[in-house]
């Protein structure tokens, strides 16, 4: 049984809202994973929101210091939705600057994570992957552009739930880049997720790409191991894996290892397109209409405008100009639709290999690194770490990343990818595999 | 001459392209929303009326419609432009390779696509003001081939368009913003942003002229972005190169792909060539109906119900007279009575249409204007001698007029107004 029917069965609110607020905030101290909070929750099943989903009457940032002190008028419609069902927002989680980050660093305020504060939470849905590994009863909308859920709840030893995108309304949600962005779910169980997908996935007349095809749970019995995708990857994490294979051997699951040449371009593709679009999307904060206000009004607009854009990352700033350039008129072919190009074949390629297995691998290619670690590698380094987690959000296919072992006390994960549409089959298979494995958290705030 | 125009109208739709805000609206910044302000969060639903007013425009210009339409993302910095790209389309336009038909030429339509309208910068001395009502408006641009080669034909193309577009609902002066393509020699001036139709008229003439005159003296014409400034009535360089202009388009992912098929599709209507084949027809100068049918719905329902049964002249005349005093909305029967009465050679005036309206009798001769004016001279020829006296004795006059209607029973006021006009003559 999930902790949402659990939590329904205690009926708690009042004063148990109130005293997991105040054992939150001491522990945020610590792990400095939390936005906005609703200080005034007294019911409600408790869930967070990633800070680039919209919850009206608080501040969302996104991680920006552009967005300083915007408040959006509107809830996302999962947020809504969330809310129209009797569950609790409870409060903001951290993130990296418009998910632009793999380890939750490219932001001011940097969620550690819940087994070792000196180690990344991961990224870019940090402060969700923390909030859900500290809290019992609770949930977290978190958002994946590139692999944002997958990557911090291996991190942090969650489940990180990426539906089909088109299933869930993206309304509300501070674009990355719109064609690759999902909203999706974090918690810990396959139960509790199962749940929650009910509630938000579905057509919504404020996202045109948003749709009401029919979810199937068709389990599959073959596993596929794509070869190219286990280079790189750190020895530890192999053996867990092999581990892994083992144990689902026994549990009747068949695994095939298979060569795709083509998917080591994803990871070009993947960030041609995202920069892309996201160098469009970043263009409307000019520092006029909200968050970030300037104070003088008196330059040439074009100054203006460069004055209010300085508030931008690093990272921000790299991406709006490789973007601008993979998509201005002289390179476009060779960039830009060459990645669309790209896309399509790899995700034909995928969605044959989907018909009748799922394709798994490790989350990531390590454990939550130090933050000196993760400070020191360059760009090229960090976009790395995302080969593994980059097919299924390219293509817009379901996957889940579960814990699957623990090595050195920090917690690994493994990642089961599925045919569009066919999500509840990856629910189904880790509550499967959670009557065989025991998830560890290490704190577990709320509990009773 | 190579005349080629970009013009942008607004589509009456009640809300605006993308979201559920009145596309019509007085306060400044009341009729705003997320979507239209581009708030973060905020996505694009596109409103169908649009598309299908845009989808009836391509079809009245004869354009071939795409199957399904998409949109793009055109990016540029400006206070008007919250979201600092512009929703509009490339590729994936609504149609294209279309033409309108003037009376001695054809003018060809290269693309027909639907955008969203920027906000409205208003300028005051020391500060600008944006007004984000208009932030979003549909607008359907119409780009031209440059096969319109002189001011006339300028003339007469935007006003067959404006005639085209009035028949679907589309006021042309509602919102007009026009890109003017001028080379009277090789190279081209583009003129950016006219806004109505006047201007659009005044600014070609300029340009036309002062390209002229630079050729005829031989010097270059620079290739180059323009402006023109109304209180001057001239076009001034605006210092900008075209090619410098970088918008970085892609398809807008927030939007899908729109089938055309579901539209439902008016019948244009062409003025132009309306009052060609009726005035051949059935009479009547082609000029004269097309003034009367170009911009007026009604006017054209009046003459096609009326124009098989009587004299096209007779028919222009009465329509004339309905519209002068305001009575369009004449029913069918009293109309018919009038062009009885103009037929019968009464001259309708205020004070017959008055009658008709009022439903009273009027006193109309059964002979035409013909017969008296015939009668009228034979009077004339017979009594010479009594019409030298005439200045003596204006009472000669009422003898003849009188001596007229009784001859023919006719109405003694038509004899008169037709006695007038023949001494006139004299
Ligand atoms: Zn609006």
């Amino acid at each position: 049984m999930g902790v949402i029917s659990e939590f329904r069965k205690m009926g708690k609110n009042g004063s148990y809202h109130q005293t997991l607020i105040k054992d939150l905030k001491r522990i945020n101290e610590k792990l400095q994973f939390l936005g906005a909070l609703n200080e005034s929750l007294t019911e409600g099943i408790p869930f967070t929101v990633k800070d680039n989903i919209c919850v009206k009457g608080f501040e969302a940032r996104a991680g920006s210091k552009i967005l300083g002190g915007y408040v959006p008028p509107f809830n996302a419609t999962a947020v809504e939705r969330m809310l129209a069902k009797g569950f609790g927002f409870l409060g903001k989680t951290q993130m990296d600057e418009f998910g632009f980050g793999s380890f939750g660093i490219n932001t001011q305020v940097q969620a550690r994570n819940p087994f070792n504060p000196d180690k990344v939470a991961g990224g870019s849905s940090s402060g969700a992957a923390v909030a859900t590994a500290v809290m019992k009863y609770h949930v977290a909308i978190a958002e994946s552009t590139g692999g944002s859920i997958s990557n911090p709840a291996a991190f942090c030893g969650v489940l990180g739930f990426t539906p089909t995108y088109g299933t869930v309304s993206r309304y509300g949600l501070i674009d990355y880049a719109n064609s690759l962005d999902k909203i999706g779910i974090m918690g810990r169980s396959g139960d509790d997720i199962r749940e929650v997908f009910d509630i938000i996935k579905g057509a919504d007349r404020y996202d045109s790409t948003c749709v009401d095809t029919k979810v199937k749970g068709e389990g599959k019995k073959k596993l596929v191991v794509i070869n190219q995708l286990m280079k790189g990857i750190d020895e530890e994490i192999l053996s867990s894996f092999d581990s892994l294979l083992s144990q689902l051997g026994e549990m009747g699951y068949k695994v095939e290892h298979v060569s795709i040449d083509s998917i080591t371009k994803a990871i070009p593709a993947y960030y041609i397109i995202s920069m892309a679009e996201a160098s469009t999307n970043l263009a409307k904060y000019t520092g006029y209409k909200y968050g970030l206000q300037r104070e003088s009004f008196t330059e040439k607009y074009n100054a203006f405008f460069t004055g209010a854009r300085a508030a931008f990352g690093t990272e921000a700033k790299r991406r709006i100009v490789l973007g601008t350039f993979v998509r201005s008129e002289s390179v476009k072919d060779k960039y830009y639709t060459k990645a669309l190009q790209f896309r399509t074949a790899i995700t034909n390629k995928l969605g044959q290999i989907l018909k009748d297995a799922f394709i798994i691998s490790p989350t990531m290619p390590i454990t939550a690194p130090d933050f000196e670690q993760a400070a020191k590698l360059t760009p090229l380094q960090t976009y790395a770490m995302d080969s593994l987690t980059i097919p299924p959000n390219l293509s817009g296919l379901p996957h889940i990343s579960f814990p699957c072992d623990y090595k050195r006390r920090m917690p690994v994960g493994a990642q089961l990818i599925t045919g569009h549409f066919n999500d509840y089959a990856l629910l189904d298979f880790v509550s499967e595999w959670e009557k065989r494995f025991e998830y560890r958290f290490k704190y577990s705030l709320g509990a009773i | 001459m190579k005349i080629g125009l970009e013009v942008h109208v607004a589509l009456p739709t009640k809300s605006k392209l993308f979201c559920s805000c009145s596309s019509i609206s007085d306060e400044p910044n009341s009729a705003i929303c997320p979507i239209c302000m581009g708030f973060p969060g905020s996505k694009p639903m596109l409103n169908g009326a649009a598309l299908s007013q845009a989808i009836n425009v391509a079809n009245a210009l004869n354009c071939k419609i795409s199957e399904s339409t998409s949109f793009v993302r055109k990016v540029y910095f400006y206070p008007d432009l919250p979201k600092s790209y512009q929703i509009t389309q490339t590729q994936g336009a609504i149609g294209g390779n279309g033409s309108v038909e003037l009376e001695s030429k054809r003018i060809g339509i290269r693309r027909i696509q639907l955008e969203e309208d920027p906000a409205k910068i208003v300028r005051e001395e020391n500060y600008t003001l944006i007004d984000f009502n208009r932030s979003g408006v549909p607008l359907v641009e119409i780009v031209t081939e440059p096969d319109i080669s002189s001011e006339e034909e300028l003339r007469e193309f935007v006003f067959a368009l404006k005639s085209i577009l009035y028949y679907l609902g589309i006021d042309i002066e509602k919102e007009l913003k026009v890109d003017l393509n001028i080379s009277v020699a090789k190279e081209r001036v583009e003129i950016k942003n006219v806004t109505g139709l006047r201007n659009l008229i005044d600014a070609a003439r300029y340009e036309i002229k002062r390209q002229q005159e630079l050729v005829a003296k031989k010097q270059k014409v620079e290739s180059e972005t323009r402006s023109y400034n109304e209180k001057a009535m001239r076009t001034e360089s605006s210092r900008e190169k075209e090619s410098d202009e970088e918008y970085g388009f892609i398809y807008d992912p927030d939007l899908t792909s729109y089938s055309t098929k579901s539209a439902s599709v008016q019948k244009p209507v062409y003025a132009g060539k309306i009052a060609r084949e009726y005035g051949k027809k059935y009479g009547g100068a082609a000029k004269t109906i097309l003034e009367l049918i170009q911009f007026d719905k009604r006017s054209l329902e009046l003459i096609d119900y009326a124009k098989a049964k009587w004299p096209m002249q007779n028919i222009i005349n009465v329509v004339e007279v309905l519209k002068k005093y305001g009575h369009m909305d004449i029913p069918d029967e009293k109309f018919t009575r009038l062009i009885e009465i103009a037929k019968s050679g009464t001259p309708v005036n205020e004070q017959v249409l008055k009658q008709v309206i009022k439903g009273a009798a009027v006193e109309t001769s059964n002979v035409g204007s013909t017969d008296i004016d015939k009668e009228i001279k034979a009077m004339i020829k017979a009594n010479q001698k009594l019409l030298k006296e005439y200045d003596k004795n204006p009472k000669v006059f009422n003898f003849i007029i009188g001596e007229v209607a009784k001859k023919l029973k006719a109405n003694p006021k038509d004899v008169s107004a037709r006695l007038s006009s023949i001494l006139e003559k004299i």
